[in-house]
């Protein structure tokens, strides 16, 4: 009985201990109409809506916005990818190396590259190019592109991207939902934001 | 002591219960039971189990519904194991890039686009599938999971009763328990594959397929393994040995047992690879665009060559273009351009394989050639989803639009 309290304390430093993990992963909230710096980089946009940035990185140069939890809505942002650079963290550069963004990629190369990345990444065993247009991100000539694909959990899901390549880096912004109702839901705000995406 | 001596007898159950029942002898087809129904509240629980899951898979969109392509797979199974047997399975294609095929307790048979993009005729697929309805026949799953609950009831017990005398010895006993359980465990997993190896090799000598595409499918997948790991820089992969938690036996070794099985006089049988070609045709360029991407160049590169021992074709051409632009290294890029170029000899209206050869001659500063190029990309497919883009890309096209 005389070892309880120290028998406490340990349980109680155990429970912090577990419950460390979730205060690393605190999510931030990116209020409407608050201009906001994404991933340490000098893109700034400015949501016309409340999102959540989540803490999970998928690279150095990448952020993750959601509204309902990254399954349901997920904008990705890919910030000044430089040459040499691959979109997001390779899990092992030997084993599962991921294609690389480079000097000689062509704008029209760009959705292939996130497909390319998507399928060895997310392991995506379907994945279709919907739609490939010309058009303005950030103020430069850039591409638009829709797609859809499947994941390892079987849920079909539609994407929607417009990337542009400025003075040799690669500026993406990426949505992915769900096709049944969280894509159309929450395509319009999707729109805005990158709308509202600025280079200084 | 007690719980010592308990302990050790456990050790000895564990070893017993997950002793192998691998054999020399070629397996002979076990009797046909015509619709099979589950016995007993396990098997009941796992079929009613696997109906849930195959209710959801049935609905998935990575299956490809194709009815011509799955009445072709599952006449392979059915020249395989008897047009008898095969009655008693539901096949899905799944649209995977990899080599692999699954068996669930109740039937549902999962067949991974990779591994129809890997086989090269009949009866290297009737092996994989004829594996795989083993598994079934020999109800294997519920062998396992029954085999899974005893040794961790043994663990479970030998933990609580452990806990009694708590001692360094016991501690120490407990842990060589538990190494043995697990180990013998994986073991059995193991010699279920053996054993499902052996029956389809069984179906096969029996079948009218040449049974000795067995072992020349294990040949092929290892020397794809070897060429992966050249491509990556990585070291060359040991094909006879494998980890203590590995779930299916060495490659090597299934390569060796399965050529030993095969009956001598069925060599000259003729394996299908006309059929087997026929039949995928239609869906090569997708399972090829699949492979492609995944970034993966000396896998790649081995099945494009390995596909091609037929002959090139334009659809092969471009595939290796795709597969060189794709990783981009200048000198990548210049034979890049050669492979469209070996395509569009063999087909000029092949539209992709312009596409390719613009974009490798734009990248390797050849602008007038490239150009020429996307224009006749845009001619024969004007409605391409990225026409508009690439019709920026031409100088006059642009300033038309």
């Amino acid at each position: 009985m005389k070892d309880a309290p120290i028998g406490l304390l340990v349980g109680w430093l155990a429970v912090a201990l577990a419950s460390a993990p979730f205060a690393a992963h605190a999510h931030k909230l990116r209020e409407r109409g608050a201009p906001v710096a994404v991933a340490d980089t000098p893109l700034t946009v400015t949501p016309s809506r409340d999102w959540n940035r989540l803490d999970v990185r998928l690279g150095k140069n990448t952020e993750h916005w959601t509204v309902d939890g990254e399954q349901l809505n997920d904008v990705t942002f890919f910030a000044a990818i430089t040459p040499g650079q691959p979109l997001v963290r390779e899990r092992s550069k030997k084993r599962e190396p991921l294609p690389r963004f480079t000097k000689a990629t062509l704008l029209v190369e760009v959705p292939e590259l996130l497909e390319t990345t998507w399928r060895t990444y997310k392991r995506s065993g379907s994945f279709q190019m919907t739609g490939i247009e010309p058009g303005r991100f950030l103020g430069a000539d850039g591409v638009h592109f829709t797609y859809e694909f499947v994941d390892q959990d079987e849920l079909p899901r539609r994407g929607e991207a417009r990337a542009a390549i400025i003075a040799g880096k690669l500026y993406m912004i990426s949505f992915e939902a769900p096709r049944l109702h969280y894509f159309a839901a929450g395509i319009e705000d999707f729109r805005k934001l990158a709308d509202s995406a600025r280079l200084p | 002591m007690i719980t010592r001596a308990f302990l050790a007898a456990c050790v000895a159950l564990a070893w017993l219960a997950g002793a192998g029942q691998a054999t020399a002898q070629p397996a002979l087809v076990p009797p046909y039971t015509v619709a099979y129904q589950p016995v007993g509240v396990d098997e009941i629980g796992w079929w009613r189990e696997m109906d849930e899951e195959e209710a959801v898979l049935a609905q998935s969109d990575l299956v490809i519904r194709d009815e011509t392509l799955n009445a072709y797979v599952r006449k392979v199974l059915c020249d395989t194991v008897g047009s008898d047997r095969c009655n008693a399975v539901r096949i899905y294609i799944v649209r995977a890039p990899f080599f692999n095929a699954s068996m669930t307790a109740n039937g549902t048979m999962r067949v991974f686009t990779g591994l129809l993009l890997r086989v090269q005729n009949e009866a290297e697929l009737g092996t994989v599938l004829g594996h795989e309805f083993g598994h079934f026949e020999n109800r294997h799953i519920l062998g396992k999971f029954k085999a899974r609950r005893s040794g961790t009831d043994v663990l479970a017990w030998a933990a609580v009763l452990g806990s009694l005398a708590p001692s360094y010895d016991v501690v120490r006993t407990y842990r060589n328990l538990e190494f043995s359980i697990y180990g013998n465990l994986y073991r059995y997993g193991r010699d279920q594959e053996r054993e499902a190896d052996r029956l389809a090799i069984a179906y096969l000598n029996n079948s009218a397929l040449r049974p000795q595409a067995a072992s020349q499918m294990w040949d092929n997948l290892m020397a794809e393994a070897e060429a992966s790991a050249r491509g990556r820089g990585l070291k060359k992969p040991k094909f006879d040995a494998i980890a203590f938690a590995a779930s299916h036996p060495p490659n090597a070794e299934r390569a060796g047992y399965l050529a030993e099985l095969a009956r001598p006089d069925a060599a000259t049988r003729d394996d299908g690879a006309e059929r087997y070609r026929e039949a995928l045709a239609p869906w090569l360029g997708m399972f090829l665009d699949d492979q492609i991407k995944l970034n993966d160049f000396g896998a790649s590169e081995y099945l494009l060559q390995a596909l091609a021992q037929g002959g090139w074709t334009a659809q092969l051409h471009h595939a290796r273009g795709e597969l060189y632009r794709m990783r981009g290294a200048p000198r990548d890029l210049v034979n890049a351009a050669q492979f469209y170029a070996d395509a569009i000899a063999l087909d000029p209206a092949h539209a992709e394989a312009n596409r390719g050869l613009g974009l490798s001659l734009l990248k390797t500063g050849q602008a007038g050639a490239g150009q020429a190029a996307l224009q006749r990309y845009l001619d024969l497919k004007p409605d391409a989803s990225d026409a508009r883009l690439i019709r920026m890309m031409i100088p006059d096209q642009g300033a038309a639009q």
